[in-house]
């Protein structure tokens, strides 16, 4: 009986890969869809603490910016409005003289959040890092 | 005489790396991936120069003020008792918590000062005014 000794081939072992781009892709896709950039931005302001103390401040050391109802602008006692873009160069010349200067916004109840916040934008493009914000109720 | 022809040359693009490009961009898109919590409502939000990056969102926390004065949480209508009690739990919680204030631009101050107090008795002092970055010089 004639035997057969012809070697058996042996098979390599493989891993398919092939279909691993395919696995990974589609990870992205999922990903890609559920992502959202982070949109976090803003103006950044620590609030006052609540107290019953009063802390006085003397009055050279205070710029006030009142906004009017209609969004106008006054620093100080003035009686003559400030247009909105001289804010940041009045502020930065006050700091200048006065590096202990706290800018107090006073908006009124009814004037439009977004004059509040040009205000204080300019303010900050001033240079100015002591920020407080009021509220003027009534007219 | 003999001319030995020359074999065409197979054309093949190599996809052993592709696999690792496509885990690459995965890892990517993994980290920066932060899953909605809410869906938010329609507001304009007012533009500043001096808008900043918030880098912290691990401890962000958001309030939406709507145009006619309406104010949500989560995507739910609050009122502005709410605010207080609820923030005040959220502080205690996260002691770094950081407020994101989503106002619409044209909403009147005064609802934008009663949130800010309700914030303050709730002592989530750290707070943002979200804004657009406005261009230009």
């Amino acid at each position: 009986m004639p035997f057969n000794f012809r070697k058996r081939k042996i098979e390599e072992p493989e891993i398919p890969t092939a279909s691993m781009a395919d696995i990974a892709f589609l990870l992205i896709i999922f990903f890609m869809l559920t992502t959202i950039f982070s949109r976090a931005k803003g103006l950044k302001m620590v609030l006052p603490e609540k107290s019953t103390e009063i802390v006085k401040i003397k009055s050279e050391n205070m710029m006030r910016i009142s906004i009017n109802p209609e969004g106008k602008i006054f620093i100080d006692d003035a009686i003559i409005e400030t247009p909105i873009y001289e804010i940041k160069n009045i502020v930065r010349e006050r700091i200048k003289e006065n590096p202990k200067l706290i800018v107090l916004i006073k908006t009124n109840i009814s004037a439009p959040y977004n004059r509040m916040i040009e205000v204080y934008d300019e303010v900050l493009q001033g240079g100015a890092d002591k920020v407080a914000l009021q509220s003027i109720k009534g007219e | 005489m003999k001319i030995k022809r020359i074999g065409k040359p197979k054309v093949i693009i190599p996809t052993a790396s592709m696999a690792d490009i496509a885990f690459l961009l995965i890892i990517f898109f993994m980290l920066t991936t932060v899953f909605r919590k809410e869906r938010g409502q329609k507001i304009i939000l007012p533009s500043a120069k001096s808008t900043e990056r918030i880098l912290k969102r691990k401890h962000l926390s958001y309030i939406w003020l709507t145009k006619d004065g309406k104010i949500f949480v989560m995507d739910q209508r609050v009122s502005q008792k709410r605010i207080s009690y609820d923030f005040r739990l959220r502080v205690l919680e996260d002691p770094n918590l950081i407020v994101m204030l989503m106002f619409d631009k044209n909403v009147k101050y005064l609802y934008v000062d009663s949130i800010l107090e309700a914030l303050r008795e709730a002592r989530a002092l750290r707070v943002t005014f979200s804004t657009e970055f406005k261009g230009g010089g």
